[in-house]
């Protein structure tokens, strides 16, 4: 079954061509979309990093995971929502580019790493975790979410 | 003179290889909105602590230790590439509102940090477990948020060449 015509629906609904014939709402979305990313980034990293046995090493990790979780899913949120106009106004664009797939692919493998084994094994006590597993876990989170970020830069620049 | 500046980087042959290069924006720009989100969310981790908006058991010379050589390697990419957009396209950047209103707005956060740094950091260690800062450092923190998210919007909109204030184009600034 093709995608297409749902991605055809998408592009004619009232929703896109608002965003298609005035001037500001794009914009504005790419923009909170963007201040997100990093948010979104920053809470990441945080919890990745201490994964690895670097960055905030002597806070406990589950303490660094309750400290990254609200920003986490709170961008993620805004993400979402702003993500939504800029794809429907755009749906043909997005079905035909290959990046668009790639992204979606590596954000639920993301999203998929990031609320199972990453979240329990953040909440883990530390010493049960071994020393090559968390690094396993966060270098795929790392390497996963940069491929989010790439495929998304390239839809618009290479689509 | 600063136009000429732009104007003679403009034709220098490393420049114009660089611009009619097949990919090489796409690498750059690419590589600079990775490298951003390495670079503004760390600094929106720390400006939070200082700001008792996160983090706030973690002692503050902690946050800076653990979590700046990483931020450090990020401004590295992250300056570099940029640097190399306006190298390979200064006509573009020089009429460019969003971009002017940028590089300001960096300007007042350098100065920010430097002023943190230098001044409000040196009694760290009175404060540094307090789970919220004395007034001076959050409101450094707050300060650095809010410029950051300016940061990010205008270096968005630096693509949004002709939505620009009225005065910018009636004062001559965008050609």
């Amino acid at each position: 079954m093709s995608a297409q015509p749902f991605f055809e629906w998408m592009g004619g609904l009232r929703f896109s061509a608002f965003f298609l014939e005035s001037v500001w709402p794009t914009p504005i979305v790419q923009c909170i979309h963007l201040v997100s990313v990093a948010v979104f980034v920053g809470a990441l990293l945080l919890v990745d990093l201490r994964l690895l046995g670097r960055g905030l090493k002597e806070t406990p990790l589950p303490q660094v995971a309750r400290a990254a979780e609200p920003w986490l899913l709170g961008s993620f949120a805004v993400l979402v929502l702003t993500g939504i106009p800029q794809m429907s106004s755009t749906a043909l664009k997005q079905y035909y580019s290959p990046f668009f797939w790639w992204k979606m692919e590596m954000l639920l493998l993301g999203v998929i790493l990031t609320v199972t084994i990453r979240r329990k094994m953040a909440s883990t006590e530390e010493s049960q975790l071994g020393p090559v597993w968390p690094k396993v876990v966060a270098l795929t989170s790392i390497a996963l979410w940069t491929s989010v970020t790439i495929g998304a830069r390239l839809i618009g620049l290479l689509s | 003179m600063l136009r000429a500046l732009f104007e003679w980087v403009d034709v220098m042959p490393s420049s114009i290889s660089l611009r009619e290069s097949l990919n090489g924006y796409v690498y750059l720009l690419t590589a600079h909105v990775v490298s951003m989100g390495v670079v503004a969310g760390i600094i929106g981790y720390w400006d939070m602590r200082l700001a008792g908006m996160a983090l706030k058991r973690v002692p503050v010379s902690k946050v800076k230790s653990g979590l700046f050589p990483w931020m450090y390697g990020g401004v590295a990419v992250n300056a570099f590439t940029g640097f190399l957009m306006l190298y390979s396209q200064p006509m573009r950047y020089y009429p460019n509102f969003w971009f002017w209103l940028k590089m300001g707005l960096l300007i007042v956060v350098a100065a920010n940090a430097a002023y943190f740094h230098l001044s409000i950091e040196k009694t760290v260690d009175e404060w540094e477990h307090d789970p919220v800062a004395p007034f001076k450092a959050r409101l450094a923190g707050y300060v650095s948020l809010v410029f950051w998210v300016g940061i990010i919007t205008t270096g968005r909109m630096t693509a949004y060449s002709g939505l620009v204030p009225r005065w910018w184009i009636d004062l001559g600034l965008g050609q």
